[in-house]
């Protein structure tokens, strides 16, 4: 199914039916994708916490990451830590691209979803409910609250 | 003739073998002056680096708004400190010197370093303190533009610089470094006494 509305994508693409199907074919993608291994770092206190996952695109185009969402935070932001001349660096992301196929881990000191002023007390073995945003498409994923120290 | 050749040579060996046996880390005896200080711990009370001898000290710069790669340091060395015996542990221990102490207060600070264990402290300072620090250990620090809702963050040294119990610079600790690494070069440091 989802092979076939592809193909028909890439080839009927410039004529009026390709939006129709090109929709169709994000609909179906989001089935496609899947998160494992969900972990929100935190430690007491109100300082931000850092969340880490596998995200797995199963179909056959690539989707985007475009942000997160969770009643139990203020914000949540895509951010990424990198390391230039002994320094530690993180910056804001505005979107991941995952290509077909292709498993984008979101890992400690790389990309991590940066959870800012939670509006819940929280502690280590609750789970937090986070909405991906993937091409417009609402992801669930459920996040288990862990110690940085389980990392 | 032989014995008045063997004699400075195994002294020497000696010597080697028990006062500068290398670092599998990066070593800064030569290059890093010793510990100073003069920062506000955890509460409010003035904190001296005098007051912190008498243990292997492992002093890292950050700020408790970080959520990747300060809390991911410090739980390394939690777990380094781990693997130590109760008599190693009871002679370690480290610095988190706050290079944000607008948001960094006292309080705060002393939460987030507690969730570490008790070997973990937390300093902070005003701007000039800080700076003095961060100058004498020729790390940089720098802050970027808030963004609407106020939140900035910092980038910072990603370093843990060890001292000996005296406060005298021995080695650098970098991401890259294993901890079975840090470990022995701990392990070393301690055994100074
Ligand atoms: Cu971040």
């Amino acid at each position: 199914m989802l092979n076939a509305l592809s193909n028909a994508r890439r080839h009927v693409m410039p004529t009026l039916l390709g939006a129709a199907i090109l929709l169709g074919a994000v609909n179906a993608q989001a089935s496609d994708v899947s998160v494992s291994n969900a972990r929100l770092s935190l430690l007491p206190g109100n300082t931000p916490g850092a969340g880490y996952f596998d995200i797995e695109n199963g179909s056959e185009s690539a989707i985007t990451l475009t942000g997160a969402d969770s009643e139990a935070f203020e914000a949540i932001e895509l951010h990424e830590s990198m390391e230039h001349d002994g320094m530690a660096h993180m910056h804001g992301v505005e979107s991941v691209e995952i290509g077909p196929g292709e498993t984008f881990s979101f890992a400690p000191r790389g990309h991590h979803l940066m959870f800012m002023d939670r509006l819940a007390p929280l502690t280590e073995g609750d789970e937090v409910e986070v909405t991906l945003d993937i091409d417009g498409e609402p992801l669930p994923v459920t996040f288990d609250v862990v110690s940085p120290a389980s990392l | 003739m032989m014995k008045r050749m063997l004699l400075p040579l195994l002294a020497a060996a000696l010597l080697v073998g028990c006062a500068d046996e290398e670092f599998r880390t990066t070593d800064i005896e030569e290059i890093m002056p010793s510990l100073e200080f003069a920062l506000t711990d955890g509460d409010g009370e003035p904190a001296r680096a005098e007051d912190y001898r008498g243990k292997t000290t492992l002093v890292y710069f950050g700020y408790t708004q970080c959520p990747d790669v300060c809390p991911l340091t410090l739980a390394r060395f939690a777990s380094i400190f781990n693997e130590l015996s109760e008599a190693e542990r009871d002679d370690v221990q480290m610095l988190l010197i706050s290079v944000d102490p607008e948001r960094d207060t006292p309080e705060v600070l002393k939460r987030y370093t507690g969730a570490f264990g008790p070997e973990f402290t937390g300093l902070t300072g005003d701007k000039e303190e800080i700076d003095a620090l961060t100058n004498r250990y020729r790390i940089a620090y720098s802050f970027e533009e808030p963004n609407e809702r106020g939140d900035y963050i910092v980038n910072h040294s990603s370093a843990v610089f060890a001292f000996n119990a005296e406060g005298q610079p021995r080695f650098l600790v970098r991401d890259p470094h294993s901890n079975q690494d840090v470990l022995a070069d701990l392990r070393q440091v301690i055994a100074e006494g």
